[in-house]
């Protein structure tokens, strides 16, 4: 590859001085002249009729200018299974259901106008557990759906299981379970509605969905009775997304149904509390798993049967159990794989996607179980990895194509910079674990299209504007698309504009998810880029006699390979071809949809173009007397591909570590009766910069065919074996498995002593 | 809709007189960190907040006076405190963070009287004296009869905490806070132990054994051994009970007795029966018990520690 001037360089984010500086407006900050604020009543009992519903005493405070209830808003259901209604009537299922909404002068008026609205409920049983609600003759959550389980039958069957457990020499069985997290996003939710004089609908949003957002918008506006309307996304600058703001909420419809109503402008911000109990977390699971190996330690297969706390309703959560598929039929060779998943309505808050999909559930009890097999057989945890590691070229059983693959790399990394070998067993109370991970890289084909794109414009001066369809939520795709059409236009990053917030300018694309935007938006940016530099060149061929293969654009000047003296400035050349007869101004567009494929109804298919692998290792200490674990080491191997901004893929990393250890040691959202019991970070113990041990990035470079410059997909990956590292390190260390997350120092103590007593 | 009157008086007599004004429907403040918080959970409505930032009078600093008007920040950062308070040092430094313990006072702490507080359990260990004042006078309230269970005290309408009086110890004493939590920073604790002890004499042989690696029970053997005596204890402990308490029982046992590892586990044993705490989000009654053993011993370990090589290790992040 020839010499690189911005890709592979660890150039700062672009977007970072505004937002340290705090220039950068989120949507707290934005304000629409004539707005209104909104605020959303919620239900006060986990599962109850509505009685009665009385708003009069609302409405006549003065300062509100509208309240909306279940009966007098048109009847419309949104979610991925079209279960949830805006405003709930006859029944509410969980404590998050919205039943009324006001629209005041003001956020506080708004908010006492919600304490004169008047609700009788009568009380109705309820269930919190997905396995009672799995019960024959468990009370129905939805009466029209007829049973509590959902219709999503996911089921992943490859090969003969039968035979592969009667060959097995060594089967090892158990059961895993994870627990409620919420994202955390420092930016919580919010949007402004705002109606023109011709019903045509912008919404101010820190959504990171924002093309499919419009058309979920545009379909309620139908129903509404505004059909054909059109609807404009503009992004505020966004404040963190993982995976929350990849669905639309009844929030947004109550602000575009009061904008509607009060003919103003209605902004709806969500205070923290909100966006712990209404926001949709990643679900609990449990899962039972078993994995078989012949003597010398080959795998075998591998069976697990999963239960997803579904919540009262449905959002993207009921979906991750196809990304679990992904570790579960691809991580490591597994021949013979059997994989079901149930989704359960209960009375609890409902789930959604969460940095991962799926992954880190399925990843825990994979690699938590591979342990306990590598044990079984007598075989050092880290040999038992390697001898059955992914390798390039291969096809796994799920059809996925593997390109490139460093997870072997990733795994000597991590056992070279622990000291795996030497250190480990030799210090009382201290422990050595690893896991690895596999996770889409190349995009994922989860809807029609799996695209983006880009649209390049270059002005006379040489100074470059980029509209991508890809948002920035603060993972640095604004940066990294930057890096890519500064590298093909030969021009310096700070002449490049990137324009990512806003549905009437930017071209297509499908959402920040899956890993997706350095890849796809990368290889967007990057087609987009390539079609303007060849327009430029052949326009200086022209000009410099010179053919245009001869050419070369760096520094913001066009000059033949050849002939040194043969060279002009971009920005000479753009005006020379604008002030010409008939005049001339570059313009690109590119739109780049990955070749991958959506599952067929085995769920089989090459779901990506490439995928991520990697390997974390970590060296822990429990405290014997206090349960508590502390982190000693921790190396992060990344398979990337190429990194493309080494600084800003070792944030991702650190980021995804961070995320990891919260989920593995503190994080969890206390429920109890539907309850959240601890909707604040005084009691949801996200960690603090001063529990976060130094985290080692390695990554591992495979020069992925299909990625821009090489790169594949690095969002999510950081989360995904942080838990089971953690784990199989404690037991390394004192001998007990905790199996349910989060690893408190309650469980390992209480662990301990049971292991005293045997 | 909440409004509310600001006032930001100069000394404690205008800050009586305004109280006085609002006829006690107005609320003190002084970092603000607990009371803006209840504000916005509409758990606290007063008339008027009045700001004890500018009053001088509370912000004394010195020898035996600390002003309830001092910032857990300048307590932190005072070597004063370190050396002679160790315990008190240890709560300022792990109070909230950086940005709450700038503003937040040691007065605002006790007041608050959460049976988390930090400061609560060094200043019952370290024998703290609350001086109250009013418009009519002035009276001086043991930190043991100040609490009087959650977010409760002995401070009448119309009263300020102004100063807390600590006496000086001899070089045979030393004193510590360990903290209980799930987070290193911006938590409360699970539990809270403070421990002070005085030795009967400082010149202990096996000095060195205390930084080494060797198991708690060897260096009992040599307390044992050389003969070291407790002369006086103070234990404390926080979310065990309505309010921060003393586990006088364990206290007595510890007393004129030779050290020995038998004598620690019995007292850490008796300062369990004489805590009763409960379950909660933030922990279970169990594992707060068996805190209480553990933390009792490790804080007793502690403060021999800081008598025997005084100024060495001040706060490692792992005790024993």
């Amino acid at each position: 590859m020839a010499q690189l001037t911005f890709v592979g360089k660890p150039i700062p984010k672009k977007d970072a001085p505004g937002k340290v500086a705090g220039e950068a407006a989120y949507i707290q900050d934005l304000k629409v002249p004539g707005m209104l604020y909104g605020r959303i009543l919620y239900s006060a009992y986990p599962h109850a009729k509505i009685v009665r519903l009385d708003t009069t005493k609302a409405e006549k405070l003065p300062g509100v200018k509208a309240v909306l209830t279940g009966s007098t808003i048109p009847p419309f259901k949104f979610g991925v299974y079209k279960d949830n209604p805006p405003l709930k009537t006859g029944k509410v299922c969980s404590l998050r259901d919205e039943i009324a909404a006001v629209a005041a002068v003001s956020p506080e008026v708004a908010q006492d106008a919600l304490g004169l609205i008047e609700v009788e409920y009568e009380e109705l049983p309820a269930l919190f557990d997905p396995i009672e609600a799995m019960k024959e003759g468990a009370l129905l959550i939805h009466e029209e759906h007829k049973t509590n389980v959902l219709k999503m039958p996911w089921k992943l069957i490859v090969g003969d299981l039968d035979a592969a457990k009667k060959e097995a020499a060594h089967i090892v069985e158990d059961t895993f379970r994870t627990q409620w997290v919420t994202h955390c996003c420092l930016g919580a939710s919010g949007c402004i509605a705002s109606f023109d004089i011709n019903n045509n609908l912008t919404m101010y949003s820190n959504t990171q969905i924002p093309y499919l957002a419009q058309k979920d918008f545009m379909e309620a506006l139908g129903t509404f009775g505004l059909k054909n309307k059109k609807v404009r996304i503009i992004q505020s600058v966004i404040g963190g997304g993982f995976g929350s703001k990849l669905d639309t909420y009844a929030y947004e419809y109550l602000a575009i149904l009061l904008a509607l109503k009060t003919r103003k402008p209605v902004k709806i911000l969500f205070s923290r509390e909100e966006e712990f109990f209404a926001t949709s977390p990643r679900q609990c699971t449990i899962t039972k798993i078993s994995h078989g190996c012949t003597k010398e330690g080959k795998l075998l297969f591998r069976e697990m049967e999963m239960i997803l706390d579904n919540g009262a309703y449905t959002s993207w959560g009921a979906t991750t159990p196809s990304v679990m598929m992904l570790p579960i039929s691809s991580l490591y060779k597994v021949p013979n794989v059997k994989y079901t998943a149930k989704c359960v309505y209960t009375n609890n808050t409902y789930s959604q996607a969460m940095r991962g999909y799926g992954n880190p559930q399925a990843t825990f009890a994979i690699e938590c179980s591979l342990d306990q097999l590598a044990e079984k057989a007598g075989i050092d945890p880290y040999e038992f990895r390697f001898m059955n590691a992914n390798e390039p070229g291969e096809t796994t059983p799920q059809n996925f194509k593997i390109t490139s693959c460093g997870v072997k790399e990733c795994m000597e990394a991590v056992k070279t910079r622990l000291g795996w070998t030497g250190k480990r067993m030799q210090k009382e109370g201290r422990g050595f674990g690893m896991a690895a991970l596999v996770h889409v890289g190349g995009g994922a084909r989860v809807y029609k299209s799996d695209g983006c794109g880009t649209i390049i414009k270059i002005d006379d001066y040489g100074k470059v504007d980029v509209f991508t369809g890809s948002s920035e939520i603060g993972q640095g795709s604004e940066t990294i698309v930057a890096q890519i059409v500064a590298e093909v236009l030969g021009v310096p990053i700070d002449d490049i504009n990137v324009i990512n917030n806003d549905t009437d300018v930017c071209p297509w694309d499908v959402g920040v998810h899956a890993s997706r935007t350095t890849f796809v938006a990368g290889n967007s940016a990057l087609g987009a880029a390539q079609k303007l530099r060849e327009q430029i060149l052949d326009l200086a061929a022209a000009t410099l006699n010179e053919d245009p293969s001869a050419l070369d654009l760096k520094g913001s000047v066009i000059f033949s390979k050849n002939d040194k003296e043969k060279k002009i400035a971009l920005g000479k050349i753009l005006r020379s071809a604008h002030y010409a007869p008939g005049g001339k101004m570059l313009v690109a567009e590119y739109f780049y949809d990955p070749p991958n494929e959506n599952f067929d109804k085995e769920f089989k298919g090459n779901l990506s173009v490439a995928y991520a692998y990697g390997a974390h290792g970590v060296e822990v200490e429990v405290d014997k007397e206090t349960g508590q674990v502390k982190i000693i080491k921790y190396v992060a191997a990344h398979d990337v591909g190429k990194a493309i901004n080494p600084m800003l893929l070792e944030g991702q990393i650190y980021g995804g570590g961070v995320m990891g250890l919260g989920y593995a040691l503190s994080e969890n959202m206390v429920y109890q009766n539907g309850k959240i019991m601890n909707p604040n970070f005084l009691d949801y113990k996200l960690l603090t910069a001063k529990d976060i041990p130094p985290i080692e990035a390695v990554i591992i470079e495979t020069d992925e065919k299909n990625g821009p410059f090489g790169a594949k997909g690095i969002g999510e990956p950081g989360l995904v074996p942080t838990a089971p590292a953690i784990a199989n390190a404690i037991y390394d260390a004192v001998g007990v498995r905790i199996k349910d997350l989060p690893i408190t120092p309650e469980k390992v103590l209480k662990a301990l002593k049971e292991k005293e007593k045997r | 809709m909440l409004h509310y009157d600001y006032h930001k008086p100069d000394s404690l007599k205008e800050a009586l007189g305004l109280m006085a004004q609002y006829k006690d429907e107005a609320v003190f403040i002084a970092g603000g960190t607990d009371v803006m918080v209840q504000i916005e959970q509409r758990k606290l409505k007063p008339r008027a907040l009045i700001s004890l930032r500018n009053v001088v009078d509370l912000k004394r600093n010195e020898d035996t006076t600390i002003g309830a008007g001092v910032t857990l920040r300048e307590l932190q950062k005072n070597p004063m405190i370190q050396e002679h308070f160790s315990a008190l040092h240890d709560a300022a430094c792990n109070l909230g963070s950086i940005q709450i313990r700038n503003v937040a006072t040691i007065g605002g702490n006790i007041c608050t009287a959460a049976p988390s507080a930090d400061t609560a359990c060094p200043l019952l260990v370290l024998d703290a004296k609350a001086l109250l004042v009013s418009a009519t006078g002035e009276r001086e309230v043991d930190i043991d009869e100040f609490f009087v269970g959650p977010g409760k005290t002995v401070l009448r309408k119309g009263e300020i905490l102004k100063e807390f009086k600590i006496r000086r110890f001899t070089e045979n004493t030393g004193s510590v806070y360990i903290k209980h939590t799930r987070r290193a920073a911006m938590d409360l604790p699970i539990v809270g132990i403070a421990v002070r002890i005085t030795l009967n004499r400082n010149d202990v042989k096996c000095r060195d054994a205390l930084c080494a690696l060797e198991p708690i029970s060897k260096i009992m053997g040599y307390f044992e051994d050389e003969e070291l005596k407790c002369e006086d204890a103070r234990i404390a402990m926080g979310v065990v009970a309505p309010r921060p308490i003393r586990a006088r029982h364990a206290e007595a046992a510890l007393k004129g007795k030779v050290l020995s590892e038998k004598l620690i586990a019995e007292v850490s044993e008796i300062a369990v029966s004489e805590a009763s705490p409960r379950d909660s989000v933030r922990g279970e009654a169990w594992y707060r018990s068996e805190m209480v053993k553990v933390l009792v011993k490790r804080g007793i370990m502690k403060a021999i520690e800081r008598i025997v090589r005084p100024g060495e290790v001040v706060y490692p992040e792992r005790l024993w």
